[in-house]
């Protein structure tokens, strides 16, 4: 299946390459395996869901891929860069230029409107205002918020905040995009119009999505979904016809 | 991130807040302003001090006295090899003529510095009187009042020009009430004319003598030998003098000269030789014998360096010659670290309160880390770096150093113009300068020390800010 797979893909480069990853956590006298062994490889262009129950270390996982949290074993190696090497400021910088994020509970600044939120990663890489801001605006455009760019996150509902999210963790270009489950603080309808929002912007701009969530109908808008279990992949299910399919997707 | 966007972030962030912002912006702006009051009235104080200065001859003057009794085995030859045997200095003509000829002098002038006793009326005062040059007159820039003018050296008679305050040493005769006892005597300084006793103690004697005079009259008609004892005239001459001056001001107001009436050195050592001849003016060396040298002899003589700067390098050339050296500068070094001390003193008292400021300011940023905990954490995670974190903290806690420099600085001026109003209202200072006075610099300091210690304030909330980790700061909901 592995071989069967690189045949396929033929020259698509590799963007995230996670080997025999281990997390240890010591609760009390006893050792929790976060995550125990976990490799795997993500190419580029692909969505991908990690799907699991709470406590799975689905979470751990991205965070781990993100930087956000050291790894007790392995390797991760992003865009040829080995994250789990990294310190702190180079992490920074790291996620600055590779990865963009979306987070559960949206996370905006609440003192700035929709569009200085999204402007901001552009901000800290020292983009003038007026370039960052003309970025924005295309940006918010894209994810159809054309009405709502001078409002603050108060003044938006929960969909509108993720868009803005989203938004957000595209505006700078990334390679890599990490979701922290995307819809977890929004109703099944925007959900399915945020799911399908990310979707066809990775189609569209051939960007790498890596998702987490609970939630197994969400994980069937990605190309390929890694089930994970007690710190460890049990299953990866490949999801051809999407993969292969181009802009069109089966409906939910 | 450029610091456009660093500034605009914490100022925003500042905006937010505003009651908070305004209250520690308050705390910041009452110890600026303590500061800088303070320290303004010790300045206030240093610079009437100058002015005084200013006004007994500035800073360049120079006062040398001869030395008596000690300092045996001294350079210095004898202008006449007569005295070789005594170790005394005495300014006399030649002295003044050898510290003219000085480096750094730019002048030498001989003063005469003598008591005496006035009379007008009922009224008799001591007289403070100094005799100089007309150029160490003029050099004194006396402020006279209106039709007064400094004494001709010109005229055969003898000109005073009274201080404002010598009013004062009047009393009254008889009553032995005078200004102090709420009488003000009642003479005109510039118009009255007055008598002069120059040798007082031949006045007190027949003073007494006429009393015993009296008393003997009353026993017996022989009263012929009374007083012949002393060997001298039986009454002290009382010369008639005019005012050419006095100093303005009015009795109240007082500055360096307030006491002292002048005069011109010429006719008042004329006017001593006739008074005393034959006999040792009083504050005049007398040889073993009690009879007087040939030669006049100054009280001091005051010297005009070319410079500040060489004031001290003249005054100790001078020492070395063995004479007594007394000039401003000393006066004004020794003060000058006193207003130093008074200064850091009150700049203490200022202190303790920016201090209790800056905690202030430390516990603000603290809170505001702590209700942006998750937002720092979220801004780590999109890429903004620490050190940006960190800036973006300390350039807040400097906004409210500046912001509370800034205010505390415009009331310190406000309060600094206030107290000088109510200062110079009860008439507790002469002269232009008030009680308090804040110079540019102090306020240029003083801001700069306030963001100064906004910042200080600030590290170490904004290290805590930067060490928050970005995960745990999003995981707080």
């Amino acid at each position: 299946m592995e071989v069967e797979r690189e045949k396929r893909r033929g020259t698509v480069k590799r963007v995230i390459s996670v080997k025999n990853l281990y997390k240890l956590y010591r609760v009390g006298d006893s050792v929790v395996h976060a995550l125990d062994g976990v490799s795997f490889e993500i190419y580029e262009g692909e969505f991908c869901a990690i799907v699991g129950t709470s406590g799975s270390g689905k979470s751990t996982l991205l965070n781990m891929l993100a930087g956000l949290e050291k790894p007790t074993k392995g390797e991760v190696v992003i865009a040829g860069q080995h994250v789990e090497k990294m310190n702190e400021d180079e992490l920074v910088r790291f996620r600055r230029e590779n990865v963009g994020f979306i987070f559960q509970s949206f996370h905006l600044i609440g003192t700035m409107n929709a569009l200085e939120n999204v402007a901001m990663p552009l901000m800290f890489k020292g983009e003038p205002r007026k370039t960052r801001m003309a970025k924005a605006d295309r940006m918010l455009d894209m994810v159809n918020l054309k009405k709502h760019k001078k409002h603050l996150p108060n003044q938006m509902s929960g969909g509108q905040q993720q868009r803005v999210g989203v938004a957000r963790a595209l505006v700078a270009d990334p390679q890599i995009v990490f979701a922290d489950e995307p819809t977890g603080n929004l109703d099944s309808h925007t959900s399915e119009d945020v799911m399908r929002l990310m979707q066809r912007i990775v189609r569209e701009q051939n960007r790498t999505l890596v998702m987490v969530t609970h939630d197994n109908h969400l994980a069937e808008y990605a190309d390929r979904v890694f089930h994970i279990s007690d710190g460890s992949i049990i299953r990866i299910e490949e999801r051809k016809n999407q993969y292969e399919g181009g802009k069109t997707h089966e409906t939910a | 991130m450029r610091w456009s966007d660093l500034l605009r972030m914490s100022a925003s962030s500042l905006k937010r807040r505003k009651l908070r912002t305004f209250l520690t912006v308050l705390g910041v702006v009452i110890g600026t302003a303590s500061i800088v009051v303070m320290i303004s009235l010790g300045l206030g104080l240093q610079q009437s001090m100058y002015e005084e200065v200013e006004q007994s001859g500035g800073t360049t003057s120079l006062t040398v006295t001869g030395q008596q009794g000690y300092g045996m085995g001294s350079v210095y030859i004898g202008v006449s090899g007569m005295e070789e045997e005594q170790s005394e200095k005495y300014i006399t003509d030649d002295v003044i003529k050898e510290l003219s000829a000085l480096e750094h002098v730019r002048s030498a002038e001989p003063v005469i510095n003598i008591q005496a006793l006035g009379l007008k009326g009922n009224y008799e005062g001591y007289l403070d009187i100094y005799g100089m040059s007309p150029s160490a007159l003029e050099d004194l820039h006396l402020e006279l009042e209106p039709g007064g003018r400094l004494p001709d050296p010109d005229s055969p008679e003898l000109e005073l020009v009274y201080g404002n305050a010598v009013i004062m040493n009047f009393y009254d005769k008889n009553t032995g009430r005078g200004y102090w006892d709420g009488e003000m005597p009642d003479i005109d300084l510039q118009n009255d004319k007055i008598f002069l006793v120059l040798d007082q103690d031949t006045y007190y004697q027949s003073q007494s003598a006429d009393v015993l005079a009296g008393s003997a009259a009353d026993g017996s008609t022989g009263s012929d030998g009374s007083g012949g004892n002393t060997g001298g005239p039986q009454t002290a001459r009382k010369h008639v003098v005019q005012a050419s001056g006095v100093i303005a001001g009015g009795p109240e107001a007082y500055n360096a000269n307030s006491y002292s009436v002048f005069c011109d050195i010429t006719r008042l050592k004329e006017y001593l030789k006739k008074e005393f001849r034959g006999r040792a003016i009083p504050g005049q060396p007398t040889t073993k014998s009690g009879k007087p040298y040939s030669r006049f002899v100054y009280t001091s003589a005051k010297l005009q360096a070319d410079d500040m700067e060489n004031v001290e390098e003249l005054s100790n050339t001078i020492r070395s010659m063995g004479y007594n050296v007394s000039s401003n500068i000393e006066y004004i070094n020794a003060m000058k670290s006193q207003f130093a001390m008074v200064q850091a003193v009150l700049g203490g008292i200022g202190a303790v309160s920016l201090l209790v400021a800056a905690i202030g300011i430390a516990n603000t940023m603290l809170m505001s880390i702590y209700e942006r905990t998750k937002e720092i954490g979220v801004m780590k995670v999109i890429g903004c770096s620490l050190k940006n974190i960190g800036e973006m903290f300390l350039l807040e806690a400097a906004f409210i150093g500046l912001a509370g420099g800034l205010i505390g600085n415009i009331l310190s001026l406000l309060m600094s113009a206030g107290i000088n109003a109510v200062v110079s209202g009860s008439g507790m200072v002469s002269g232009g300068a008030g009680i308090s006075y804040i110079p540019p610099w102090l306020m240029l300091l003083s801001m700069g020390f306030a963001v100064l210690v906004g910042m200080t304030a600030g590290f170490f909330p904004a290290m805590r800010a930067m060490k928050l980790s970005p995960l745990a700061a999003i995981r707080s909901e």
